[in-house]
């Protein structure tokens, strides 16, 4: 599968956290693994749940939801890791469960609208789905996918704020 | 590879050259002006500056070009005798690489072109006058020329000898082995082996097919050929059938070997007394040197009819010959003498390393894989014996001498002194010590803010330290030395020592520790070091910016080392940086706690012990001692120094006591369930991909492909020793 966009076109992996769809571009994508449970480190945020093996690195793995500030995830057997690249580092997120890998065009992202939410800054639009025929599942209403800004994801950035 | 590339590649490889070309200089005016004027000395600067000129103007760096262009005039005059190398003069050079250097940097493009007006008079002044313009200084200096020169650092070996002697010297590739049962023989052709001179003897031994059949060895035959002097220059290994055609008891080569002069023909001919009588012998005496592809055709046992382009191996043996006696060819010698090296980029080197770290782990996943027994029957020891040297070998691919690092010392004296007014002399010693090349790397800042620190705050004006008593000039000292699997870093000045009331009452002024705080000496020392201190007075350009010390102390931690600092007031402070000797690989003891493996450095463990009911107690509701040969030392609970607080809570009895050794508060017992193994781990550093955690090392991979961390003993005992340090006990009866 090519990774390069034709002008204006975006492939965006989306997942879910809880109910909610969200979606991160497939150019910081490096894999999607298996629930591990990863070695805990000490005095870091909740929300870094520890670090795992990822081929001879030491990965830090960061519960999504947390992070987010939505409840902690409930592992279960779809649960899964997205192993993303954020500014030349490798983390990896732990989510619900991976939905779908869908093309979107740049003028379908809307901004996202000012909310009263600290952590409005990690989503960098929204862009309405409309779900596939083929998933069996009626299509009474389109999905809104909360698309990720990686960038203001990056841990760097966090230990500065939890120091 | 597209041109630019390849342009810019070659460029790299100037710039790299202009480095080492600056060392040598800098080592060279260094040496002069401690008043070593020798020819070689000022011939090894002169040649650097002009190799840095020559590829400069190659490249098309003009201001470079010019000002080495002028550099080199004055070199050269110098180096011919014309300019006398006085101490003025050697100072004019001295500033003079200088602008040199950052000329080179800003070719770079790192630093901003510097103003060489300056630096440009001086030279053309000195070209000018002969040197004679200075006369004064000549006449007042003139006295320190004689003076015993230190043991000057010997002249760039590399620089000159390298472009006259060993432009192309012919090079003979031995062939290392020949294998007679190789299936397909490669040809491999040497020019010039031919016969010459000196072994004018050409003897040409073919035993007949059935020989080895008949009890015949010819290897004896040609051994006693080779006792003679004789050399084998071509075996032709033609009539070679395949593997699965070969009678071993067959005989399929041709030996052709050379002799020398001095040898009989009825000597030779009495090797083949006890040869088959239809094996092929020619001996023949070649004055005029015919060339061995010119010998007679194959002999005609060779019953192989496709022989027509058979491939030949034709070799000169220079090593397995025994007995020493027969004259090696003479141009297989010049090979030892070249000191051989090969530039490599770091980043091969570096994933060399990585591989093989993963080569360790994966060999200590077999070996927790299989049982004893299965290890031997595979032979796993020698395996991992293997791993371990080529491991220990990429490490010292690595290691640089620290000379590298000290190297640009130096120079930046020179400018703080001239920005001061302070007189300083520097001593370096242990340069050649070698260290890993990333801790290299990392210690540069810290070593700057160190020698800036030294010069700011340690060494008094000239009139002070006239007024107390010393003499005008302070020394700053920078050593390095290796001790055990640790670098000893130390830059040590004999100025004045730290102001410890002043210390005091700045800390306290800027909130850093209380106003009745009780410290040590030691304690107030290590202030200094606490983010946002600076003592400076006045703000200047050198330091005083607050950042200086602590920046010295977290790069020097992040590298798991640490800075001490010793002082006494009126005679001089020193700081040691004290480092570990590579930052990949770690001797450790798998510790477990609460279900959760850890490795602790084995370089501060002490010893272990098994505490007795009743030898661990409470010291507070918090904190426990443990008594060890009628002394009480404070155990700490791994659980609680990592907030891991809802593990449950062992019996000391249950658990193991680690003595460690930690630099701030002594000997501490660490507190672990069981110890599991011991082995060298490779240290993946947390900040790739997250960031350092303070009290972890890093974290390693074990054999099962599961991470432990690496403890940092220092740090974890003193981060909560300082918490911990403020309850009042008299002391402890035994």
């Amino acid at each position: 599968m090519s990774t390069l966009n034709t002008p204006g076109e975006r492939k965006i992996v989306t997942f879910s956290l809880g109910k909610q769809v969200f979606g991160i571009d497939m150019n910081a994508l490096i894999e999607i693994r298996e629930w591990q449970d990863p070695t805990p480190l000490p005095s870091v945020p909740a929300y870094i749940k520890g670090v795992t093996n990822l081929r001879g690195t030491v990965v830090p793995v960061i519960g999504l939801a947390e992070r987010l500030g939505w409840t902690p995830s409930v592992l279960h057997a779809r649960s899964c890791i997205l192993v993303v690249t954020i500014a030349g580092k490798q983390a990896g997120f732990l989510v619900d469960e991976v939905a779908d890998i869908i093309v979107i065009n740049e003028d379908q992202i809307q901004p996202a609208p000012e909310v009263e939410v600290n952590e409005q800054s990690v989503i960098a639009g929204l862009v309405q789905v409309a779900p596939r025929a083929q998933d069996g599942v009626p299509a009474d209403s389109s999905t809104m996918v909360l698309l990720l800004d990686l960038q203001s994801l990056g841990l760097t950035r966090v230990l500065e704020l939890a120091a | 590879m597209p041109v630019s590339d390849e342009l810019d590649e070659i460029q790299a490889i100037f710039f790299e050259e202009c480095a080492e070309g600056l060392a040598v200089a800098e080592q060279g005016l260094s040496a002069m002006a401690a008043g070593d004027v020798s020819k070689e000395v000022i011939g090894g600067v002169f040649r650097a500056v002009h190799s840095i000129k020559g590829g400069s103007g190659a490249f098309g760096h003009a201001a470079l070009l010019a000002f080495s262009h002028c550099f080199e005039n004055v070199l050269d005059e110098v180096r011919g005798g014309k300019i006398p190398a006085t101490a003025e003069v050697t100072k004019v050079m001295l500033a003079a690489f200088d602008v040199l250097a950052d000329h080179v940097g800003a070719a770079q493009g790192v630093v901003p072109p510097p103003a060489d007006a300056a630096a440009l008079a001086a030279l053309e002044e000195v070209l000018a006058t002969k040197g004679a313009g200075s006369g004064v200084a000549v006449t007042a200096v003139a006295p320190a020329a004689p003076a015993p020169p230190p043991p000057a650092p010997p002249p760039p070996a590399a620089a000159e000898p390298a472009e006259d002697q060993f432009g192309f010297t012919p090079l003979v590739a031995t062939v290392e082995e020949l294998d007679p049962f190789g299936f397909e023989p490669v040809g491999v052709a040497l020019d010039d082996l031919g016969p010459d001179d000196s072994q004018p003897w050409t003897v040409r031994f073919a035993p007949s097919r059935a020989a080895l059949g008949n009890g015949a060895e010819p290897l004896l035959t040609v051994r006693e050929l080779e006792r003679l002097g004789g050399v084998i220059t071509e075996v032709d290994c033609s009539a070679l059938p395949a593997l699965r055609d070969l009678d071993p008891e067959e005989s399929y080569l041709v030996w052709t070997l050379s002799l020398p002069r001095n040898v009989e023909e009825s000597a030779i001919a009495e090797c083949f007394d006890f040869v088959a009588p239809d094996s092929l012998i020619e001996i023949t005496r070649a004055d005029a040197p015919a060339p061995t592809p010119a010998s007679p055709p194959p002999p005609p046992l060779v019953a192989d009819p496709g022989s027509a382009g058979t491939p030949v191996l034709t070799l000169v043996d220079t090593v397995a010959t025994p007995a020493a006696k027969p004259v090696p060819p003479p141009e297989a010698r010049p090979m030892d003498a070249v000191l051989q090296t090969i530039r490599v980029d770091l980043t091969k080197l570096d994933m060399l390393l990585n591989l093989v770290g993963e080569l360790v782990i994966r060999n200590s996943i077999l070996s927790d894989r299989l049982s004893p027994v299965d290890q031997e029957r595979v032979e796993l020891p020698e395996l991992a014996r293997l791993t371990r040297e080529i491991q220990d070998n990429v490490m010292s691919l690595r290691a640089q001498p620290i000379r590298q690092a000290f190297s640009r010392v130096p120079r930046m004296l020179r400018d703080l002194t001239a920005e001061t007014g302070k007189q300083v002399i520097l001593e370096i010693s242990g340069e050649t010590t070698e260290v890993d090349k990333g801790v290299i790397e990392k210690i540069g800042d810290p070593l700057t803010h160190m020698i800036r620190n030294a010069v700011d705050h340690g060494v008094e004006s000239p009139a002070d330290r006239i007024a107390a008593g010393k003499p005008a000039e302070g020394v700053i000292k920078l050593s390095a030395e290796q001790k055990g699997a640790r670098i000893f870093v130390r830059v040590s000045d004999d100025g004045k020592g730290i102001d410890r009331p002043r210390v005091r009452a700045m800390a306290i002024d800027k909130g850093i520790i209380a106003a009745d705080a009780v410290l040590s000496d030691e304690e107030i020392d290590q202030l200094i070091c606490a983010p946002g201190f600076s003592t400076a007075a006045t703000i200047s350009s050198i330091s005083g910016r607050g950042v200086g010390m602590d920046v010295v102390r977290s790069n020097v931690e992040a590298l798991g080392g640490r800075v001490d600092i010793t002082s006494t007031p009126g005679v001089g402070t020193t700081f040691t940086m004290i480092l570990p000797l590579t930052l990949a690989i770690l001797d450790g003891m798998i510790v477990r706690l609460a279900g959760q493996r850890f490795v602790l450095p084995l370089t501060n463990v002490i010893e272990t012990v098994r505490p007795e009911p009743g030898q661990v107690r409470p010291l507070t509701p918090t904190s426990e001692v443990i008594e060890l040969r009628g002394s009480y030392l404070p155990v700490k609970r791994l659980t609680n120094l990592f907030g891991f607080a809802d593990a449950p809570r062992r019996l000391p009895e249950e658990s193991l006591v680690i003595i460690v050794e930690s630099e701030t508060v002594g000997n501490v017992g660490l507190m672990v369930d069981t110890i599991d193994d011991r082995r060298e781990v490779v240290i993946k550093s947390l900040d790739q991909n997250l960031y350092p955690i303070r009290g972890l090392g890093g974290a390693t991979i074990l054999g099962d492909g599961s991470i432990a961390l690496i403890l940092d003993i220092d740090a974890l005992v003193a981060s909560s020793g300082a918490m911990a340090s403020n309850i009042p006990l008299k002391g402890l009866a035994a």
